[in-house]
């Protein structure tokens, strides 16, 4: 075996690198003369401050004494590594393995020496002792840079890799995260070596971890399926299926593909296999049940505005889309507020003179960090509902107001308004989508077995409810609630009886923008926000209206549920998301030869 | 009074229709460079604005006589276009990027012969059999479904609206083998002709011109039958014709499929003029554009569609290359002006002139007939004193 060490290495030089520290720094001198090897950058900043720790130290002089050893020495000194469990072995052993570790020859001693990752105009850079952590200095202080290609490496061949590697396995299953340590232990689980049972047994009995327990018995189980012993493989397989072990599902299909296999191993592998398919067809079941629902609540969320102002008022709002994107907007800027600010300027192709006309607006930035940042979105939720709501009453009192009579033409003018706005989103903010970043409370997911709820689908769904509620609220217990139910019945006999219909018409469109911009700051969350991005949903929105039934507000939530969890369930069965939606639309249509009102048609003896 | 009104209408068109079928061709086949000359990017414009003429007549059809509003009326439009262009693609031949005797997205999806449905579609007869049988099935059938349960007024324009998206994301996909996202285009022979030419593109525009003024004749003579009465009957109270003991809802089907065959016939002459049909042309939003055209123009007239196609579509260019960051607005803005101001649209307004007119007399009247009332009224005193 070769070893990372130069020939000629004497005992006391080797000595000397284990105590270089209290040697002063001055006494090394670089020889002249370097071998050109293997090109590999792979060092770490880390260590020139790394050496405070008291246990670092030792760790650091083992790690040296490791790099200089020969053969069953080196061995011994590796396993040893083995058992620090220490962050430091690691990065280490990987830049060796990789030709990053350099031995510096000197007079009297090697040293062993990683590179930092920084390098100057020369392509040269600092040099790091492993053994202390310290920067290589020459006699009058000045720290020492080399280039890599100068130094010479470590040298490793495929024994002492693969012992490395085993060091590096081992460590990861004392790594203080459980998520290293799963992924490790799942590593050895699928390597289908049996001398790694002891291994993981032996870390199965120190565990505490309950979710890295399930990974060792599953691991064990697996390495287990490839005994030669026929009772060791069943009760493998029996536990492979009690635990619901979908990683071994491929080898136990393999496994029962093989030729001489015991008849009885053979059936509890079937038996084992129909087991974990169950298993997979639930968890996916659970799975498209948990998207379908959060697919229905986004559908509610931008839905329950056009309840109100389509359903309830009549209006067939085509700027609704263009109300969620102010919504999403309004989140935008109020990330950029809580960050470095936001500006913008437009000109106009007019111009007064020499002077071309043209508005802009900078606001400052909070350059708000952490927690405070994020944060954002908990201000952003009102806003966008307040801005939206703003637009609403503008429009209403500009446009709609004179449309009430005629619904139909309602849908030209407020078209007309979504063209203004969209184009009015692309000269503020610009034509392609902006960047909105979700507070990282609501990135990631849990797991429950083995079906994934992400963080944000969770949110979505708990914010349709509460916006459900509250909207219900709203309309049965308040007065305007009940202002605005009685003008929407009937608009004459309210004013009739002294309601003042005006006011109660602009709050109600008011209420159903700023609903709508609620959505859109929540769609900011889970997708694109460009000027366009209302386009998106309107279609979606209006059939979710109509088939839940015109002028219901309950019938807006059961349809978007059923039509979300419906669209998910035809994408999950036909393998493809355009053709679910097609079908879904489809069926839709065919729905309404049923019920052409709706799921909650609303009463009347009127015929129109 | 109405007669008048009558011939006047008939007059203008006549003279419109002179000028666009015979004096623009002719002018455009003078040599270029002379003071006539009309050019090729106009006639190819204008063949462009009567196209979407048909789809505007096929709206206003709907929703100006029958009370209708289908946003979806471009779907048949589309389809239309992509029957033609099924055959278009067959007469490239071997000349596409492959030269190969298959269409050029065929080749590109892994194709080596044509499907079976493209096979028919080499002869003109059989493509043309299938712009009026495929839209005209497909909106027999789903009248049929929604007239017969009687969706109507905004559940009928939401549900066509849902049926184009879903054809449009249907088109959208590959797997239909009619040309996924890109569609059809490079287009380069129609009966053996060189579709660059500018003679074929006058012929094509002048075909286009005549269709039209045969769509507005057929239409007009249509809501002067009794059927047409009945049509408009339906648009104004439809309880009112089912209990006089029409079926409404066959006139309306009826009307649903003509509208869906005006508008196809539409999209089959605009592909050649255009080269080129792509599934974006079914989106929710060409169908609303046409809408707009007959609500700018005047609904319920058979000038104000064609006039809207025109004119809103003439504004949008010009808006486009005048003021490329402002058209949506100026067109948004439009559209808002219109809804409010003008609702009977540009036909309407020497109605509504003569209107405020009216009224304008009626006032200065009034203080003419009260000032003469008074000074009767104080002759009489003055008689009974004496």
């Amino acid at each position: 075996m070769k070893t990372p060490v130069i020939k000629g290495q004497s005992a006391a030089g080797r000595k000397n690198t284990l105590f270089v520290k209290k040697r002063p720094a001055g006494t090394i001198c670089v020889p002249g003369r370097f071998l050109p090897l293997l090109f590999a950058v792979m060092t770490f900043c880390s260590f020139a401050n790394a050496a405070t720790e008291s246990n670092d130290s030792v760790v650091r002089q083992l790690l040296a004494k490791t790099l200089l050893s020969e053969d069953a020495e080196q061995q011994t000194n590796l396993s040893q590594l083995a058992d620090t469990g220490s962050k430091l072995v690691r990065e280490v052993l990987t830049a060796w393995t990789r030709d990053g570790v350099y031995i510096l020859e000197t007079n009297d001693a090697k040293i062993p020496v990683l590179l930092e990752d920084q390098t100057d105009a020369d392509g040269k850079s600092r040099a790091i002792r492993i053994a202390d952590g310290q920067f290589l200095k020459d006699d009058k202080g000045q720290e020492l840079k080399f280039a890599s290609i100068d130094l010479t490496s470590a040298e490793t061949d495929m024994k002492l890799r693969g012992a490395i590697q085993q060091v590096l396995d081992s460590l990861a299953l004392s790594d203080p995260s459980p998520e290293v340590r799963r992924s490790a232990i799942l590593k050895m689980g699928n390597s289908g070596k049996e001398k790694n049972i002891p291994v993981l047994q032996a870390r199965q009995e120190k565990e505490a971890n309950a979710d890295v327990k399930k990974s060792l018995n599953e691991s064990i189980a697996l390495l287990q399926l490839n005994s030669s012993d026929a009772g060791v493989q069943i009760s493998a397989m029996r536990k492979l299926a009690s635990i619901n072990s979908i990683g071994s599902l491929d080898n136990l299909k393999h496994l029962a593909t093989g030729s001489n296999l015991n008849p009885s191993v053979l059936h509890e592998t079937k038996i084992a296999i129909a087991a974990i398919e169950q298993h997979i067809w639930w968890v996916n079941f659970w799975g498209t049940i948990f998207r379908g629902l959060s697919l229905g609540s986004i559908l509610l969320v931008v839905a329950l505005g056009l309840a109100i102002t389509f359903g309830l008022m009549g209006v067939i709002n085509m700027a609704h889309g263009e109300m969620i994107a102010v919504g999403a907007y309004t989140c935008y800027v109020t990330q950029n507020i809580f960050g470095s600010g936001f500006g913008f300027t437009v000109n106009l192709p007019f111009s007064v003179g020499a002077r071309q006309l043209g508005f802009g607006m900078h606001l400052p930035g909070l350059n708000a960090t952490g927690w405070f940042y994020e944060s954002y979105f908990l201000f952003a939720l009102p806003l966008s509902f307040i801005t939206a709501a703003l637009a609403g009453m503008v429009i209403e009192r500009t446009v709609i107001r004179f449309l009430y009579r005629r619904p139909l033409e309602s849908l030209l003018a407020t078209w007309g308004i979504s063209l203004v706005m969209q184009q009015c989103f692309r000269m503020v903010f610009g034509a392609n989508n902006v960047q909105v970043n979700s507070p990282s409370w609501m990135l990631g997911h849990f797991s429950a077995n083995d079906v994934l709820f992400g963080y944000n689908r969770v949110f979505v769904i708990a914010f349709a409810i509460v916006i459900v509620i509250g909207t219900w609220l709203l309309l049965t217990k308040t007065s305007l609630g009940l202002l605005i139910r009685a003008v929407m019945q009937n608009r004459n006999m309210a004013s009739c009886v002294g309601v003042r219909t005006d006011r109660v018409n602009m709050m109600t469109f008011a209420f159903g923008s700023g609903l709508a911009g609620l959505a859109g700051s929540f769609l900011s969350q889970i997708g694109n926000v460009g000027p366009s991005m209302g386009q998106d949903h309107i279609v979606n929105a209006f059939m979710t209206v109509v088939v839940g039934g015109v002028g219901s507000i309950v019938g807006t939530v059961y349809s978007a549920v059923s039509v979300g969890t419906g669209d998910q369930v035809l994408q999950q069965t036909t393998g493809s998301p355009v053709a679910g939606k097609i079908i879904m639309l489809v069926l839709i249509i065919l729905f309404l030869q049923w019920k052409p009102g709706g799921l909650f048609a609303t009463r009347s003896r009127n015929l129109d | 009074m109405r007669r008048q009104a009558t011939n006047l209408e008939l007059w203008s068109v006549a003279i419109v229709a002179f000028v666009m079928i015979i004096v623009l061709p002719a002018l455009n086949a003078t040599p270029p460079g002379s003071f006539l000359h009309v050019s090729n990017f106009t006639i190819n414009l204008y063949g462009k604005y009567l196209c979407y003429g048909l789809l505007a007549i096929s709206v206003d059809l709907l929703w100006g006589y029958t009370g209708l509003l289908s946003l979806g009326q471009a779907l048949f439009f589309t389809l239309g276009g992509y029957m033609m262009g099924m055959h278009l693609m067959r007469m490239i031949g071997d000349l596409g990027q492959y030269h190969k005797p298959i269409p050029d997205f065929l080749v590109f999806l892994g194709w080596n012969s044509l499907p079976a449905f493209w096979k028919p579609f080499g002869s003109f007869s059989f493509a043309l059999l299938m712009v009026l049988l495929l839209p005209g099935m497909l909106a027999l059938l789903f009248g049929f479904l929604a007239f017969r349960s009687r969706i109507r007024g905004v559940y009928f324009s939401i549900l066509t609206q849902a049926l184009t998206y879903a054809a449009m994301l249907l088109f959208f996909r590959n797997s239909l083998l009619m040309g996924g996202n890109n569609g059809f285009t490079d287009f380069k022979f129609i009966f053996g002709y060189d579709l660059r030419e500018p003679a074929t593109q006058r012929g094509l525009y002048i075909v286009t011109a005549l269709t039209v003024l045969l769509a507005y004749l057929g239409c007009r003579w249509l809501s002067r039958t009794k059927f047409g009465l009945v049509q408009q009957a339906i648009r104004d109270s439809e309880n009112r014709v089912l209990f006089s003991g029409y079926a409404a809802g066959n006139y309306k089907l009826f009307v649903f499929v003509l509208a869906a065959l005006i508008g196809s016939i539409g999209g089959m002459l605009f592909v050649p003029q255009v080269g080129i049909i792509n599934p974006s042309e079914m989106g929710p939003d060409k169908s609303l554009e046409a809408v707009v055209w007959v609500a700018v123009g005047g609904r319920g007239t058979l000038i104000g569609p064609i006039l809207g196609a025109f004119g809103v579509n003439a504004f949008k260019s010009w808006a486009t290359r005048a003021y490329p960051d402002l058209w949506q607005i100026l067109l948004g803005a439009l559209f808002v002006f219109v809804t409010l101001f003008m609702p009977k649209g540009l036909v309407g307004v020497p109605e509504q002139l003569r209107g405020l007119k009216k009224r304008f007399d009626a006032r200065h009247n009034k203080t003419k007939t009260k000032l003469a009332v008074s000074v009767n009224a104080s002759t009489e005193e003055l008689a009974k004193t004496e």
